[in-house]
């Protein structure tokens, strides 16, 4: 034989090879006959709601995907553990996760929990996904991590913008939840202000624990403020705007989903909610889609708590994974490989697509509320999607 | 300004609430009830499981919940006091910590996560007397806060019960020589302590709303309010709750809002290193 019909021959060898190496880890029937997959979120403390409302929505995609026969006949199996509202309590949980060799780690929505936890789940060579809303979560360098729900660097330059341009504003007053999600947000939105060369009237902030915002109300009225930059929880957004129709303050109000959340809506009478905007997270109730009405009606049915963004972005996540899955089999590497070349992956509400970073929710939507009722004005598009 | 000082004196009388309930335990057992916030958030719940969940009369709903908190005293006293009395007092004080986050963890399943409203038991138009808007909730809890002092401080002055009571926390071993009935007057104590947490918790609903973790912070002020009052002063917890609520809203006015919770502990440290006995407080040598 010459030498080149030798390297002919090595040549398609290793081609076969790699062929056949390509088609078992295509294979969904090579996957174990429990396809295991971890959760870490908040389902006892202060932040139980939100936790509650992510586990509700993969658990609904995972009971749905089981019920319909799994993937390729394998059915997945969620390991749920529970963070509370420490980042201690986070990275325990996320170990106790590791431990049970997950496929895949759906993790917090909490941005401190994910950061405390991310260096273990980089260690033990898993994708994990997240609804955590920091900007900087998928600036911290791992090839591991992605996003599935849009981050406040997104909604930091979009209010404002929306708020002065569109609305017609001219002197917003700021008040935010003292935390890292509040607080970050905050700054971006001063960052974003100035941009537009705004001052706002007053920059406040409430303690998660704060009952009284009161004091904050005053000063942002007194100091002239033509609207209000609202951004927090759902509980403390549904204080924040009941106290403000007890003081008889009335400013244009703008905010992230919280201001149209059910869970808030839930809590106001229709003068005090209505005329509130919001940008966040696509929220399922305003779909004018039958199909989509009928399936926040089922997750409320189940849990009697109502969907917001959050239940929609985990179960898009779970249902992301299953598409995936199929396609690439149980191989973590090429799972992670999937994730990061995600292209127009159509979910229940938007689109996700990858970014060099491992953010792939890029669509927001603009809402009002009408009374107790939000409207969609408009999904919008972060710049250069 | 005058705005601030109605929200301020508001807030205040909710700490002052609850320090009173708190202080109606601890001048019968001596014991700090750390778990206070959590009956508090209990009487909320049960006053929304009565009055939205089965529509039941807001009257009605508020009685059910009293007898209900009453109960639920007597059993709290069963399971974190009795089997602990004679023990190192900071045994009992731990066990209220953990009792609380049992209760916490207990609401969360039982009423889920999801916060809920309470309507007030007084409806109305506010009044409004110079740009000052004053709810008739905010009246309402003016007015509870009046009348439990006064109540109290006669039950405690004025009654047979009240001295039986006194006479408890004095010294308890002799109280039972000389033939009071100890136990059923320490079960009576915790019945009206959680009876008065209730009662905040029924007032504390439908001004913030009701969720299983908004006891913690509420029973802490609690204690705050106690300590700057002087402990085991009634009149002194209330103007200590009052002076608070102000300090909270002030500060977070004119200071910062970044800081309003640590307004609280700074205030209570403050007072710990200056003034020990509190606004009302007695010499300790009284005691004696």
């Amino acid at each position: 034989m010459s030498s080149n019909a030798h390297l002919r021959s090595s040549i398609a060898a290793a081609c076969l090879l790699a062929a056949l190496a390509s088609e078992a880890r295509a294979d969904a029937a090579s996957c174990p006959a429990q396809i295991p997959l971890g959760l870490t979120t908040a389902l006892t403390g202060n932040l139980a709601l939100l936790g509650t409302q992510a586990r509700n929505g993969a658990e609904f995609a995972v009971d749905e995907i089981n019920a319909a026969g799994g993937i390729a006949g394998k059915k997945l199996q969620l390991a749920t553990e529970d963070t509370g509202a420490s980042s201690t309590d986070a990275l325990n949980a996320m170990n106790r996760i590791i431990e049970g060799k997950p496929l895949v780690i759906l993790g917090s929505m909490i941005s401190p929990h994910v950061f405390a936890q991310t260096e273990s789940v980089n260690k033990s060579e898993t994708p994990f996904l997240v609804g955590a809303t920091n900007a900087k979560v998928t600036a911290q360098g791992s090839k591991w991590l992605f996003r599935t729900h849009v981050h406040d660097g997104q909604l930091a330059t979009l209010i404002p913008e929306y708020l002065i341009k569109t609305l017609k504003m001219t002197k917003p007053g700021i008040m935010a939840v003292a935390d890292d999600y509040g607080l970050g947000a905050s700054k971006g939105i001063q960052a974003a202000l100035a941009a537009l060369k705004v001052t706002p009237a007053a920059i406040t902030s409430y303690a998660p624990s704060d009952k009284d915002t009161s004091a904050q109300l005053l000063e942002i009225k007194d100091k002239g403020a033509d609207s209000l930059i609202l951004f927090g929880r759902p509980a403390d957004v549904a204080l924040v705007m009941k106290q403000m129709g007890d003081l008889g303050i009335k400013l244009v109000t703008i905010g992230n989903s919280s201001v149209v959340a059910q869970t808030t809506l839930n809590n106001l009478s229709a003068a005090e909610a209505d005329g509130g905007y919001a940008i966040g997270g696509m929220i399922p109730q305003t779909s004018t889609d039958p199909k989509i009405l009928d399936w926040a009606k089922r997750v409320q049915e189940k849990y009697k708590v109502p969907a917001d963004n959050f239940t929609v972005s985990y179960y898009d996540t779970v249902y992301m994974l299953k598409a995936i899955i199929e396609k690439v089999g149980c191989d973590k590497a090429a799972i992670r490989d999937a994730l990061a070349a995600t292209k127009d992956w159509k979910g229940l509400l938007i689109s996700y697509q990858a970014d060099s970073v491992g953010d792939l929710a890029h669509t927001l939507g603009i809402y009002k509320n009408k009374g107790k009722t939000p409207e969609l004005i408009g999904p919008i598009k972060e710049a250069g999607y | 300004m005058g705005q601030l000082v109605v929200n301020g004196l508001a807030l205040g009388s909710i700490y002052a609430l609850v320090a009173l309930g708190l202080l109606l335990i601890f001048n019968t057992v001596q014991i700090v009830n750390f778990a206070q916030g959590q009956l508090l958030m209990l009487g909320a719940f049960i006053g929304i499981s009565c009055a939205v969940t089965h529509e039941l009369p807001i009257a009605l709903a508020w009685a059910a919940t009293i007898v209900a908190m009453a109960l639920i005293g007597v059993v709290f006293m069963l399971l974190v006091y009795f089997p602990l009395r004679g023990r190192p007092p900071f045994l009992v004080v731990l066990t209220t910590i953990a009792m609380g986050i049992v209760l916490e963890n207990l609401a969360l399943i039982i009423w889920g996560p999801l916060p809920v409203s309470l309507p007030s038991p007084v409806r109305g138009p506010p009044l409004r007397f110079a740009g000052v808007v004053i709810s008739m909730h905010q009246l309402a809890i003016f007015g509870t806060l009046a009348v439990i002092l006064l109540l109290q401080f006669l039950l405690l002055t004025k009654t047979r019960f009240g001295i039986l009571m006194q006479a408890t926390a004095q010294d308890l071993h002799t109280a039972r020589l000389v033939g009071i009935p100890v136990n059923r007057t320490i079960a009576v104590a915790f019945a009206l302590g959680a009876v008065l947490s209730g009662i905040a918790g029924l007032l504390v609903a439908p001004l913030f709303l009701a969720e299983p973790t908004m006891g913690g912070g509420l029973g802490l002020k609690g204690f705050v309010v106690s300590v700057i009052g002087g402990f085991g002063n009634l009149p002194g917890a209330v103007i200590g709750g009052l002076f608070l609520g102000l300090i909270e809203t002030f500060g977070a006015r004119y200071i910062s809002s970044d800081f309003r919770d640590a307004y609280a502990f700074i205030v209570m440290i403050a007072f710990l290193t200056a003034w020990p006995r509190g606004l009302l407080g007695e010499k300790a040598s009284e005691k004696v």
